[in-house]
């Protein structure tokens, strides 16, 4: 049954990959990464870790997608038509080495006995006396991340404050209009 | 109840995802198409990331949580990405009209 | 199980957390304080501001070294939970990556080539603290989002000059690259996760040593991991075939950033990239059997194309920039010939050592050559390196400064170029077992590609005395572009004349910093036994002129 659900569920997901990429109107390629997004959150439900796909949701749906599709209707290519993808030689090149990476990640995964042979995954019983960090973890994760980022992971936690700072710095300085910015086409002459 | 899935499910779905993302790269002439292609293929790695630790053991002194931390900051660095790349592609966009990767031609390379 | 926070290390951490907030402060004093004044003025006001920072916090790592971290060689020197190296590893290449800042801080100050200089300076203050965290970091998560916060910053200091659009293009061109690189190195790590089930650099060697194949055989998820890592970190240090962003963004960034991205996020990559390939991935380097290669063999190949390419193509080349973009793609070449020793040597340590070494004086005589670039670019508004011409002779100090500087980059003794070869060469060399041919036919490579690359150096030589300038004369320096040149050029001629004072402070650096798998080691003298093939070098206080060279005797003491 979950089984079911599982094959149902990815095989949806891959085809909006597929979708992301091949869709010309980057309007729509845009809807189906949303929906390849949620695919994402329900593995993660799946592998038992909603904290995550409760992020998973409000990050990559919430703020990243919004953000490309302002990208998208920004620069006003959303026709696309046959610009946004490439043709001809080009595009069997793309598929031909993408499929060339799936097979050998494929070829890979079932070479590697310790991870085929992880048919189940391990159990972390949580009762009233005995709790391992493990079963805590997986039972509330939310509290589990907190502590976990005030103490072994204080520093990539304060550097990532960081990132996004310089993020939203930087991102305002470059789409930020200035007079000395140099907007025509034909005002720069082609370096020597 | 979902137990009877096997870790190697979910790295077949997380490869065939990565696959694609490098597919869209290859292939995306358009900025954004690549920015989202690339959002792709983080997406599979954080499912690798999440898939390990659920099925791994914890390992000694890294805390119970190694691989959901490193999913989380992947979802971090991927906003901050996001956000610098359309600020760029604006930027360029400015001054080309266009948001093709291949049509800007000012440097020769 | 974590433990809880110690105070200790946020006062090894000071100077970073000192660093951040100085970006802080310089966005609020641009905004408040300079909101009126112009560009000219800004420029000049924050940089003053961002240098007394920079030089507090070299001051600052460099009486932590002595004071509070001390030189403790096998004590555990890792902090916030194992997470950070906090030893000397830390506090030297952070003092290394803060005197790169400063000059190249310095470089910004020649003249307005942006608006925005509160975040300008903040964003090299804060890529200059992510390139210290990564070259700290002991842990892949820290790694990875340290090597991000880096790139980012560098995207937006490369996209910032915007009066220019070549600025905005060689940005895009720097964040397409970049991002796809650092996507597929994700993938990597986490197949590396996956086999090992842990993110510590240490753990991950130490579980890759004890499973019982050894090397790659039969584990293709394993090479498929190293492959994508390669990749990533092939990017990071523009090797070929991943190089095609640098020669364009260097081009288009204003001469300062470029000089940052060529020293500082160079530096940075190559030793994170040690960590990773000789610390964690090491056991995968050898050639265990002739189905499986291991690294080395890959690594060899791109460390042949990229020496080999970014030499032939400097030849062609006639702007400045350009020009050093392709000599620090070939240079990229050599590390990795210091690289590959590192993964394979018998002498870990000192390859690592060497490779340092390598790095340091690599990284001060590119800052001196974009500090020329800067020069041209502020006086005459063009890189061609005809803009060069006479300028030997109208300023004989400068010349010879140049020149001290283009001999190091070729590899001529009495600099610390000379130096910086022949010490990686030599450990190259020292690689017992199966892969000791590799090493000794891309030594001879190294070897022919630095005759190569003469010829593009004496170029600028060539221009700079042996031609009449044609055009009118450039101004002077100036404080802020007679620093770096000079200080780069004086401390290459030091380090050429006594570089066992340098190589001692790096072999001390590796052997406290650097982890490696201790059964690995067990491996190599097991295949150097059969193989006893071990060159009597480097009992090199300096006296010996070798045979990879014709060196001139008498250098130094």
């Amino acid at each position: 049954m979950i089984q079911a659900l599982f094959i149902a569920l990815s095989a949806f997901g891959l085809f909006m990959a597929l979708g992301t990429v091949f869709a010309r109107n980057l309007v729509h390629a845009a809807l189906y990464l949303v929906a390849f997004f949620f695919v994402v959150a329900c593995q993660f439900v799946l592998l038992e870790a909603e904290f995550m796909a409760a992020i998973q949701v409000l990050i990559y749906i919430g703020a990243v997608a919004v953000l490309l599709m302002f990208g998208i209707m920004l620069t006003r290519n959303i026709t696309g038509d046959e610009t946004t993808i490439v043709t001809g030689q080009w595009r069997l090149l793309g598929i031909g080495v993408a499929g060339a990476v799936m097979i050998v990640l494929f070829l890979g995964i079932n070479g590697f006995k310790p991870w085929t042979d992880l048919g189940v995954r391990p159990e972390f019983p949580v009762t009233a006396e005995s709790t391992t960090p493990r079963g805590q973890a997986i039972l509330a994760m939310t509290p589990t991340v907190g502590r976990e980022m005030m103490t072994r992971y204080v520093v990539p936690f304060e550097l990532a404050g960081l990132l996004l700072t310089a993020a939203l710095v930087g991102a305002v300085v470059l789409a930020q209009y200035d007079r000395t910015d140099e907007t025509s086409a034909a005002a720069e002459s082609p370096q020597p | 109840m979902s137990q009877q899935i096997p870790l190697t499910w979910f790295l077949y779905f997380a490869s065939a995802a990565f696959a694609i993302g490098l597919m869209g790269v290859l292939m995306r002439r358009n900025a954004i198409g690549v920015l989202m292609a690339i959002e792709i293929m983080l997406n599979a790695a954080n499912i690798n990331f999440i898939a390990f630790w659920r099925y791994g053991d914890a390992p000694a002194g890294e805390g119970p949580l190694t691989g959901v931390m490193m999913a989380l900051f992947v979802v971090t660095i991927a906003a901050a990405e996001v956000a610098v790349g359309v600020g760029l592609i604006l930027l360029c966009y400015r001054r080309w009209r266009v948001a093709d990767v291949d049509e800007f031609d000012t440097l020769s390379g | 199980m974590s433990s809880g926070l110690i105070l200790k290390d946020f006062l090894i951490f000071s100077p970073v957390i000192i660093l951040t907030i100085w970006g802080l402060l310089s966005l609020i004093l641009d905004l408040t304080v300079l909101a009126n004044a112009d560009s000219d003025t800004r420029n000049r006001g924050l940089g003053m501001f961002t240098l007394l920072g920079l030089v507090g916090s070299l001051v600052l790592c460099q009486y932590l070294a002595f004071d509070v971290i001390g030189p403790a060689p096998g004590k555990d020197s890792r902090i916030f939970s194992g997470t950070l190296n906090g030893g000397l590893l830390y506090s030297q290449f952070a003092s290394l990556v803060l005197l790169f800042a400063i000059l190249v801080c310095c470089l910004s100050m020649v003249w307005s080539f942006t608006t925005h200089w509160g975040e300008y300076y903040a964003m090299l203050m804060w890529s200059a603290i992510s390139m210290i965290i990564l070259v700290a970091a002991e842990d892949l998560l820290t790694l990875f989002l340290s090597l991000e916060t880096m790139t980012i910053c560098l995207y937006l200091m490369t996209a910032m000059e915007k009066s220019k659009r070549r600025s905005a293009e060689a940005g895009l061109k720097y964040f397409v690259y970049g991002s796809v690189s650092s996507a597929l190195f994700l993938f990597g790590l986490s197949l590396v996760y996956g086999q090992t089930g842990s993110t510590s650099i240490e753990s991950i060697g130490h579980v890759l040593s004890t499973t019982e194949k050894p090397g790659l055989t039969g584990n293709v998820a394993g090479g498929v991991a190293v492959l994508l890592i390669m990749v990533g970190f092939g990017f990071k240090i523009s090797a070929v075939p991943f190089h095609q962003w640098a020669p364009d963004a260097y081009e288009g960034a204003p001469a300062p950033v470029a000089a940052w991205l060529a020293s500082g996020s160079k530096l940075a990559s190559l030793v994170a990239m040690v960590k990773v390939m000789g610390g964690a991935l090491g056991t995968w380097a050898v050639t265990s059997s002739p189905t499986s290669p291991g690294w080395v063999g890959l690594m060899a190949m791109i460390s042949a194309a990229t020496m080999t390419y970014g030499n032939f193509t400097a030849l062609g080349q006639t702007n400045l920039k350009r020009l050093l973009a392709y000599s620090s793609i070939a240079h990229a070449g050599y590390m990795l010939i210091g690289v590959i020793a590192v993964g394979i040597s018998e002498r870990r340590e000192e390859a690592a050592a060497a490779l340092f070494f390598y790095l340091v004086i690599y990284g001060l005589t590119t800052i001196a050559g974009f500090a020329l670039a800067t020069w041209i670019d502020r006086d005459r508004g063009s890189e061609a390196v005809d803009n060069l011409n006479g300028l030997g002779r109208k300023h004989p100090y400068i010349g010879v400064a140049v020149c001290i500087l283009m001999l190091s980059m070729i590899g001529i003794p009495p600099t610390a170029g000379f130096f910086g070869k022949l010490y990686m060469f030599m450990e190259a060399l020292n690689v017992g077992g199966a892969d000791r041919v590799t090493m000794i036919g891309l030594v001879a490579l190294g070897l022919f590609n630095s005759v190569v690359s003469a010829f593009y150096y004496i170029r600028i030589l060539k221009a700079m005395f042996l031609r009449d300038s044609d055009q009118a004369n450039l101004r002077g320096l100036g404080p802020e572009l007679a620093l770096p040149l000079f200080v780069g050029s004086a401390l290459t001629l030091l380090f050429g004349l006594r570089p066992a004072a340098l190589l001692e402070d790096m072999e001390q650096i590796s052997m406290s910093g650097l982890t490696f798998a201790q059964k690995a080691d067990d491996q190599m003298s097991a295949s150097a036994a059969i193989t006893p093939v071990v060159l009597p070098v480097r009992q090199l206080p300096i006296s010996i002129p070798t045979e990879t060279k014709p060196a001139t005797p008498a250098t130094g003491n």
